[in-house]
């Protein structure tokens, strides 16, 4: 049975009466006693906590100004806006409080605009190539690329 | 205060387990932490007969060639004593019982290793090999 509290604290050599080392359990402890007094009360093996003047004794019964051990609180992480990279402060709140209808709208409007550049561009190109094959087929009859070297047409199937 | 006819605990691998003191070698009156000593050896472990076989461990091996048997006379080291005594800074130490280490006749320990605590006493005292051996110096 350690008696820590019948013991000079491990730091405090000043105040050690005497050096025990003894085998309390299979290792050999040193305990540190501060006084004959404490050291008779350790030899006889007496209970801290039933021995009214000690730490232990006062701490349990509640005696003289107990100290409340504060309870951890928890760091909690606080938020905070501010601008980031290219957007500023005001930009990102606007975009954050839009309606979602504004937004619904803007996303139509983005559609549209889209798909209209899209048809624009289709209907560019189809004139181009239009214009290109009118001009190809002026004048000269159709030929395969086979026959361009000379060989002979291939005669068309009349029959299965 | 380790006297004539004073039994003390053994604590090194040498074999011996206690040993009775009968003579402080210093030629005062008590021997204290430090001091050598001669001893007769009350109680030793009992010696093992097949040491030359293949599974004799080292410890056995060790106990064999020193063979310490009851009844021989050896010189020791006192390492612990009971009674009390004064530090430098004030302070009082005492164990909880005496105890030496076995040395050969030329002041060296028999055993290789120490078992248990030993006092600090023996670091100013060319005990620097115990000392270093020990577990704990207290």
């Amino acid at each position: 049975m350690a008696v820590p509290t019948l013991l000079a604290p491990a730091e405090n050599h000043a105040s050690v009466q005497m050096v025990l080392v003894t085998a309390e359990n299979k290792e050999r402890q040193v305990f540190r006693l501060i006084g004959s007094k404490t050291e008779s009360l350790f030899l006889q093996r007496l209970n801290p906590r039933k021995i009214s003047w000690t730490q232990v004794y006062r701490r349990m019964h509640k005696k003289g100004i107990t100290e409340e051990v504060a309870k951890k609180r928890s760091r909690r992480t606080v938020k905070r806006q501010r601008d980031v990279v290219g957007a500023t402060l005001e930009a990102i709140r606007d975009k954050r409080n839009q309606k979602p209808e504004v937004r619904e709208a803007a996303r139509l409007e983005a559609l549209k605009a889209a798909k209209e550049k899209k048809r624009a561009e289709a209907a560019k190109k189809k004139a181009e190539k239009a214009k290109v094959t009118q001009v190809s087929n002026r004048g000269q009859q159709k030929i395969s690329k086979q026959q361009a070297r000379g060989v002979q047409a291939k005669a068309s199937a009349k029959s299965r | 205060m380790i006297q004539l006819k004073t039994v003390l605990n053994v604590i090194d691998n040498s074999g011996a387990l206690l040993a009775e003191c009968i003579r402080v070698g210093h030629g005062g009156r008590y021997g204290r932490i430090g001091d050598s000593m001669t001893v007769v050896i009350r109680k030793a472990r009992p010696i093992p007969q097949n040491v030359s076989g293949p599974q004799a461990s080292s410890s056995s091996l060790l106990a064999a060639k020193i063979a310490i048997r009851k009844g021989e006379v050896r010189k020791a080291l006192i390492v612990r004593v009971a009674k009390e005594m004064r530090r430098p800074d004030g302070r009082y130490i005492k164990f909880d019982d005496n105890a030496c280490v076995l040395l050969n006749n030329r002041g060296e320990p028999l055993g290789t290793r120490v078992l248990g605590v030993v006092g600090a006493e023996l670091r100013g005292k060319k005990w620097g090999k115990i000392v270093s051996l020990a577990p704990k110096v207290v």
